[in-house]
């Protein structure tokens, strides 16, 4: 079984889906399962959008506006509120951080954790499932699990305060997941491709660089998307790590010291925590399309 | 594990001839089948070193350190050399208050009751996953199992909670909640009131919101799952059931439902270790609540060993979770997961 | 070829993420890595400084803005000097950046000190530059206030403020209620109690959801409960042993037993918005809080002109804690505390220097003067106007002895531990026993 991940994979919500099940006798069309259908879906959104929503508006309310009138419409709209958290360096810097992490880490990951795999996909040699087996007991030792102990062995090595600090360990923690869908991608590239290329004279490792990561695209960008996410979104090694000032944070501890320094400014906290959401909602509508291969070819094993 | 080796043949080193030719080997041969060795040796290491060294240092290290200092009494602040070794009283005093009977009724006051509490959170987690979001995710994803107007709208908006980070989400659930916010205001206008004592720190409903909003972030990801799982079910098999007079309700039960089986078990694993070590989201909803009113083992062992700065005791605890999640991942992988690698087997 | 082009994306990618990488955590290394060991003027030198004045509700911030004026007057007469200010709220401070700053080494030049045992923690880890030597002028002149700054007969925090703490109340609301002068005695508290709960009016604002401030409802009946040389005592030897320990707790429990306090009270934080602590009684929604000098100013960030300001600091009142029934404590005993400021062991040394001239009689009188707040300067007492601080300052210098907060006393493990009890017992998952044990095992493992 592929699917032994500790995080759950996206999948593109966009997949096809097998017609409405209806009898030929009955008509097509507006029968009432779509309603039912067309219901739930609007209830699903609003249940999800409202929330945030509210948050996004709350951002141009006063405080007396939020407690007075909080579901009405904000009055005045205060426009600077998301106006001076965008001018203020603060909030980029922060954001940069996050996105350097995440390259570094996404990197780091999709490159060694494909590297690791492919022996293990191609070769055959004694001790190989040993190691691939040290990957898959790696996803039982969550972060939690290693991050105090970690949080020393970082300090001892002067990576404090550095977003290195941040981006090494990330990488190790999001090989085992990597090295485990990488795999059965690797081995599915055909071995007559691999013996044209050594006729024609091309090292293994030649053979890797040139042939097997252009085909192992669709694996590698589900994995570049899991490492992305994961990393964008982590916070407890960053808080631990990234003490120093609020400039060289990343964005969601960023979005917990802005609620500590401006705890009376709720609306201002609510705006400073929808322009966070921006980057995270961004991403994944670009890419939503991108994740469906990879992920059900991994889930189904 | 098993299927994957049947899939796809895992290729000899190119060039290998020692699987064919005649018996006698002439020294040469010898000589070139041994360069090769060692040159697939060298490839192999050159690959897999760099992972298998940061995965040494960072992951498997440290968790051995756990283990380690889990052993001692050590603030993280002085050097562990002068750390004061106590076997494994750290541990009973998480279980049971520890064995000095001195101090026992004092550990079991402060350290084994929050502990017991803790784990008592993650169980009620677990639980209701299983009990609500399951059965919830499953029945919309049968309903939105179809063609309707904006379906790919509704899907990618449910999905998308998945990808804001949990403390935003904490953040902002934090705010709805306040006592006085607009969830209060919500359920005083309907009648209702906000529980006693705050939405979070109620002692009865505290856990329950923050269920809520665990649910809020992850029943999308179960729904799109599960939809992605129903996609592999072949049209005909519905269309035949309910030619034959199937209701709706039946052609899902007997049909859709056992044959998105596999999807349904991969999402409870991954529901099971997520619940376990659920961190991020309760921290920031203030902690775990000011008396843990929803703690987790994971937000109990931060506040004990990094901020209460009880190293020794917070490695147990980091330990313990280890162990829980083995015991559970073991567990179920040989038991409700074998049942998916024979039949695939079988049907391959 | 297609693919190589992509390796050299991948790589000049990876090379240029190292080059920012690089570049961007240097300038974070700058600030707390200045040159120790000079005092020479020439060299550029920039200090980080965290403090805990944030804007109230009103968006003015008078401590915020005299630090900031602080600040600049320095680095005028100081120009290699740099000061870069972080505003960070006060439970934040004190609860997530301080500490995992000196844990992972990652730490500000100048950063608050509330004294005490955690104070001792701090320079038991090696955390605090010691400041005997180069402040020996300043320490003298403020005279035995810096104590709590001290350990081991050396000083390592210089303190701006300092003050005990008693009961604030709103004196129209107490007329409102029908209550005549201050109650002396837990009885008379119990009766203005009841008559505010039948004028319809919340008796007593606490901010629980922040711990401390139920805490200090707890060490004030421990202070009235325990001899002081139990007290005293335990500072040192962190023995919960008598008797008096958990006799405070079955005061705290009857005294919440007579439901003075305000609905969900857990969730209610001590002084940011109006539904705060501090927010009830600045907006009338309650009559008393129990709470530190420093209310006098966190008061005022609720009203938004200078007349409704005044209107509120003329209403309000305050009278010292009042006496219990029994207990070996001595009824004149008054618990307090304070704010200074520390410098981090690697600070470049002028941050010594800094720290003398947020001591030093002119900024203490602004203190007192543009803040509202209770200098520890002698010199600057005079400067002190509001009524109820000059009360304050009286019962402080008149009461038996006075007692540093307990959970500052105890430092952070078992005053955590300690603050955690108490509100265990406010929220009704804990008891009186709960809060000794918690501080016992605290204790051991430290």
């Amino acid at each position: 079984m592929t699917a032994t991940l500790n995080q759950a994979p996206p999948v593109s919500p966009t997949d096809e889906s097998p017609a409405p099940v209806a009898s030929p006798r009955r008509g097509g069309g507006m029968n009432s399962s779509v309603i039912l259908a067309i219901l739930v879906g609007l209830i699903g959104i609003a249940l999800t959008l409202g929330p945030v929503l509210y948050l996004i508006v709350g951002g141009f309310r006063t405080q007396g506006n939020l407690t007075s009138n909080p579901t009405g419409l904000p009055d005045p709209w205060m426009w600077q509120n998301y106006a001076d958290i965008l001018k203020e360096g603060i909030f980029w810097r922060q954001l940069f951080n996050s996105l350097v992490v995440a390259l570094g880490t996404t990197i780091g990951v999709v490159l060694f954790g494909t590297m690791a795999a492919y022996p293990l996909a191609r070769y055959r040699f004694k001790g190989r499932e040993v190691i691939y087996l040290v990957f898959v007991t790696g996803l039982m030792f969550p972060l939690t699990v290693a991050v105090l102990p970690l949080y020393f062995i970082i300090k001892n090595l002067g990576l404090t305060g550095s977003l290195w600090g941040l981006i090494i360990p990330q990488i190790a923690f999001a090989l085992p997941v990597t090295v485990i869908i990488m795999r059965p991608f690797l081995r599915a590239i055909p071995n007559e491709l691999e013996e044209a290329a050594s006729v024609d004279g091309v090292t293994r490792v030649g053979f890797f660089w040139r042939v097997v990561l252009p085909l192992a695209r669709p694996g590698m960008i589900t994995v570049g998307v899991l490492a992305f996410i994961g990393s964008w979104n982590a916070y407890l090694l960053p808080l631990l790590l990234l003490t120093g000032d609020a400039e060289s944070m990343t964005l969601p501890l960023g979005v917990t010291q802005f609620q500590g320094e401006h705890a009376s400014a709720t609306t201002l906290i609510m705006a400073y925590t929808s322009l966070s959401m921006v980057p995270a909602l961004v991403f994944f509508l670009l890419l939503e399309r991108r994740i469906v291969d990879g992920l059900t070819g991994a889930v189904k094993g | 594990m098993s299927t994957i080796e049947t899939s796809g043949k895992a290729a000899g080193p190119v060039g290998d001839t020692s699987s064919a030719g005649p018996r006698n080997v002439s020294p040469d041969l010898m000589a070139m089948r041994r360069r090769d060795q060692r040159r697939k040796w060298s490839e192999i290491a050159l690959f897999t070193s760099p992972a298998l060294i940061l995965f040494a240092l960072f992951v498997v290290f440290p968790v051995a350190s756990a283990a380690r200092y889990s052993l001692y009494k050590w603030n993280g602040v002085k050097k562990f050399s002068e750390a004061e070794f106590i076997g494994f009283e750290n541990y009973t005093r998480a279980l049971w208050g520890g064995n000095d009977p001195a101090t026992q009724q004092a550990f079991k006051t402060a350290y084994s009751e929050p502990f017991w509490q803790a784990v008592g959170h993650n169980v009620l987690i677990i639980v209701a996953s299983m009990a609500i979001q399951l059965p919830l995710a499953l029945i919309i994803a049968l309903i939105l199992n179809r063609k309707f107007p904006g379906r790919s709208i509704v899907r990618v908006i449910i999905f998308a909670p998945y990808v804001i980070s949990e403390v935003i989400a904490g953040v902002m659930w934090f705010i709805i909640f306040d006592p006085y916010g607009i969830a209060t205001k919500f359920v005083e206008s309907i009648g209702l009131s906000a529980p006693d004592g705050g939405w979070f720190e109620s002692q009865t409903w505290g856990i329950w919101t923050v269920f809520f909003v665990v649910t809020w972030k992850y029943l999308g990801l179960a729904i799109i799952l599960f939809l992605a799982g129903l996609s592999g079910v072949p049209q005909e098999l519905q269309e035949a059931a309910s030619i034959d007079g199937a209701s709706w309700w039946q052609v899902q039960r007997r049909i859709n439902i056992p044959l998105i089986g596999p999807t349904i078990r991969i999402w409870v694993f991954l529901s099971l270790i997520g619940s376990i070590q659920l961190f991020d989201m309760v921290w920031v909803l203030n902690r775990g609540g000011t008396q843990g009113q929803y703690a987790t083992i994971a937000t109990f062992m931060m506040q004990f060993g990094y901020f209460r700065k009880d190293v020794g005791f917070g490695s147990a605890v980091a330990v313990i979770m280890f162990l829980i999640s083995l015991l559970v991942a073991v567990g179920y992988m040989l038991t409700v997961l074998r049942r998916d690698n024979d039949n695939s087997e079988v049907a391959r | 070829m297609a693919h190589m082009r992509r390796m050299a994306a991948i790589a000049a990618l990876a090379a240029s993420s190292a080059l920012v990488l690089a570049a961007c955590t240097s300038p974070s290394e700058d600030p707390t890595s200045g040159p120790t060991d000079t005092g020479s003027n020439s060299e550029p030198v920039t200090l980080t400084w965290w403090h805990n004045a944030v804007a109230g509700d009103n968006g003015e911030n008078p401590l915020g803005d005299l630090w900031q004026s602080v600040a600049d007057e320095f680095t005028a007469d100081h120009p290699n000097v740099t000061i870069e200010i972080e505003q960070i709220q006060n439970e934040d401070l004190q609860r997530t950046r301080i500490p995992t700053a000196l844990q992972s080494g990652d730490a500000p030049d100048i950063f608050q000190q509330w004294g005490g045992g955690e104070l001792a923690a701090q320079v038991e880890a090696g955390y605090l530059m010691d400041l005997t030597g180069p402040l020996a002028d300043t320490i003298s002149s403020l005279g035995g206030a810096v104590a709590p700054w001290q350990t081991a007969g050396s000083t390592y925090g210089i303190p701006f403020q300092f003050g005990v703490e008693g009961i604030w109340y709103r004196k129209s609301l107490f007329e409102q209620a029908g209550i005549t002068g201050e109650p002396a005695t837990m009885a008379e508290l119990g009766d203005a109690v009841n008559k505010l709960k039948a004028a319809d009016i919340v008796p007593i604002a606490v901010g629980a959801g922040d711990k401390w401030p139920a805490a200090h409802w707890w060490y004030n009946f421990a202070l009235r409960s325990c001899s002081k040389d139990v007290l005293q005592a335990s500072g040192t030897s962190f023995d919960f042993s008598d008797a008096c320990w958990v006799q405070a707790g079955k005061d705290l429990e009857e005294f919440i037993g007579t439901e003075p306090f305000q609905p969900d009270f857990t969730s209610t934080v001590a002084q940011t918005g109006a539904t705060s602590s501090a927010g009830m009684v600045a907006t009338g929604t309650a009559a008393m809080e129990l709470m530190g000098h420093w209310n006098a100013f966190v008061y005022d960030g609720f009203m938004e002109t200078d007349e409704d300001k005044a209107a509120l600091s003329a209403d309000l009142g305050w009278f010292p804690m009042p006496a219990t029934a029994s207990g070996a404590g001595d009824p004149t005993a008054a618990l307090g505390g304070g704010d200074g400021f520390s410098c981090y062991i690697d600070a470049p040394a002028v941050c010594a220097d800094f720290l003398a001239y947020i001591a030093s009689a002119d900024v203490q009188k602004r203190f007192a003067a543009e803040v509202g707040g209770l200098p520890v300067n002698p010199e600057a007492a005079d400067s002190v106007t509001n009524e109820n601080l000059k009360e304050l300052a009286a019962v402080a210098g008149n009461a038996g002895y006075v007692q540093l907060w307990l959970d500052t006393t105890y430092g952070p493990n078992v005053g955590g531990a300690m603050n955690d009890g108490i509100v265990a017992i406010f929220g009704g998952s804990g008891d009186a026993q709960g809060v000794v044990d918690g501080m016992t095992a605290a204790a051991v493992v430290q």
